[in-house]
């Protein structure tokens, strides 16, 4: 993969003053001036709203690093994520990356009614590999997700372990330049953390760049080695691991000047 | 705007993000690809669909006790059900021949369409934690969903040819035609899918209009009576005969029935309806590939 372009060095991923929001379905909020009581009609029709996740974030991420994302429920980290991976399309702003950014979420299921055995092979044909390729690294899958015969059983009777693992294993198969994961391995056993752990440094030895949201300090920790603050959908901090998290435990201590 | 970049070497000026992303041989995440480009990436990824859609057609039946059994259970029933209502309680046969096959044809290939129409125009809402999970084409989803169909039709054309034969239709050479027309017919499907899940995946409103639109064209196509009997030769017949449903229908049964005659103009209907509709499709969908995941 060294063709013009895709060196392994320098920037991985570009955001540029990025600006997310999306629209909901089913609930409108009511408190904004000038709706109030009078338009409660509006939350029965038309109760479709708009939530601005992401105001303003730039940085840059550079091939062979580990970034953490912390910062409270609802700052804006998973959509960020989104963004970065491209399945969520900006309202304004640029995300450029390197490859495929391939993106590791909480949702725990591809498709819940399909055995693992058939997820397995449709989310690694969804990542772009050919079906031969699939045969060949399907065992290592299976193998790597730990989850014995439950392999052949639908989605829906997994735990949330499982599935996560599965997922994991499924997104880690084919070495993607950026690998993003969202809270993932929060749900695993302590000897699957220690897998995935492994798995992630073997991906940024390779000059890959990880992006991880998660809310234990102790995997950021482990795991990065620059994190980015978020709050409120506005990148708060950006350094080395030990300051951004002190400065964030510091403010989580004292919760009555930070949360309104 | 501007960002900086500070292991880079200093240029003496900051460079704007996207020429820094140029520079690394970055692209922007979630672009469209030029349409060409991405139906080249629709083709690359095409077992995606075919395996998506296989999954789907088979787990639709997996979850009862006679499990795949209903792939064939299911058409003779309606077969049943339709031959009771329209052959017997209110008779519409007039003007058909072999009125049973004629039925038969009409409701299973119908039910293609009308399916296709369905459970394409929600092929994107409904696979929101596919789409919000992996990056690929989004056009695969609808065509998976008309994939999906049409492997669900094949044990139905099996009961058809069953009723075909059993009838007293002759085999015929003509019955060699019915593939092609049925995949004329499912290159028209994929566009209606194309065109209606951008349609519902921007405005959720429309899935509620979809229901209205396949019964309206149910009772316009001719699917339990001939048009050109109910409906004459005049204005309406004939708007009624070319329309694109009512032209499928009108080829399945000039293959497989020996009281109705093909000619070379309902061929070029079906064809034209199919490639139309395939472009008009394809070309609407990639233009809004981008939105499809902002819900």
């Amino acid at each position: 993969m060294t063709e013009q372009g895709t060196e392994r060095t320098g920037p991985s991923v570009v955001v540029d003053d990025l600006h997310v929001s999306y629209r909901t379905y089913g609930g409108r909020r009511t408190t904004e001036p000038g709706s109030g009581r009078r338009f409660t009609l509006r939350r029965h029709v038309a109760a479709v709203d708009r939530v601005h996740a992401v105001t303003g974030v730039s940085f840059v991420a550079h091939h062979g690093e580990s970034i953490g994302v912390i910062g409270h429920n609802g700052s804006g980290k998973s959509t960020l994520l989104r963004a970065v991976a491209g399945l969520v399309p900006p309202s304004s702003g640029g995300v450029y990356a390197a490859g495929t950014p391939s993106l590791l979420g909480v949702g725990g299921v591809l498709v819940k009614e399909l055995s693992g055995e058939r997820n397995i092979v449709l989310g690694s044909l969804a990542l772009g590999l050919s079906p031969t390729e699939v045969r060949e690294r399907f065992d290592a899958i299976v193998d790597f997700a730990g989850i014995g015969d439950f392999v052949q059983l639908p989605m829906s009777a997994y735990s949330s372990g499982m599935s996560a693992r599965l997922r994991f294993a499924i997104s880690t198969a084919t070495s993607p330049d950026v690998l993003l994961v969202d809270e993932a391995l929060a749900t695993g056993d302590a000897e699957f953390k220690q897998r995935s752990r492994e798995r992630i440094r073997e991906i940024v030895g390779n000059a890959g760049t990880v992006l991880l949201v998660s809310h234990s300090m102790s995997t950021i920790q482990q795991t990065c080695d620059r994190v980015l603050w978020m709050d409120r959908g506005v990148l708060r901090m950006d350094g080395p691991t030990d300051e951004v998290v002190a400065a964030y435990s510091e403010s989580v201590a004292q919760p009555d000047q930070e949360r309104r | 705007m501007t960002v900086t970049d500070h292991r880079a070497p200093a240029e003496g000026r900051s460079e704007t993000a996207a020429e820094l992303a140029a520079r690394h041989g970055l692209t922007r995440s979630g672009a469209r690809p030029s349409l060409s480009r991405y139906l080249a990436d629709v083709w690359s990824r095409r077992h995606f669909a075919i395996s998506l859609a296989g999954a789907r057609a088979y787990a639709s039946n997996q979850v009862s006790y006679l499990g795949q059994l209903w792939a064939v259970l299911t058409p003779m029933l309606w077969a049943g059900v339709y031959l009771f209502v329209f052959g017997h309680v209110l008779d519409t046969s007039r003007g058909v021949d072999n009125f049973a096959a004629f039925l038969v044809i009409g409701v299973f290939l119908f039910r293609f369409t009308s399916t296709s129409l369905s459970a394409g125009a929600s092929s994107v809402i409904r696979n929101q934690s596919l789409v919000s999970t992996l990056r690929f084409p989004r056009a695969l989803l609808p065509v998976s969903v008309v994939l999906a169909e049409l492997l669900t039709l094949l044990p139905a054309l099996v009961v058809l040819l069953g009723v075909v034969l059993l009838t007293g239709e002759p085999p015929a050479w003509s019955w060699l035609l019915l593939p092609v027309a049925v995949l004329l017919q499912s290159v028209f499907g994929t566009g209606l899918a194309l065109g209606t899940a951008r349609m519902v995946s921007q405005v959720r409103d429309v899935a509620n209009i979809v229901p209205f639109v396949t019964r309206a064209l149910m009772y316009v196509s001719g699917v339990f009576f001939s048009i050109e009997h109910y409906a004459g030769p005049g204005g309406l017949g004939a708007a009624l005969a070319h329309q694109p449903v009512a032209v499928y229908l009108e080829l399945a049964r000039g293959c497989l029935l020996q009281g109705i005659h093909l000619t070379a103009s309902t061929w070029l209907w079906a064809t034209g309806w199919a490639l139309g509709a395939l472009l008009v499709g394809v070309v609407w969908f990639w233009n809004g590939e981008e939105g499809y995941g902002r819900d």
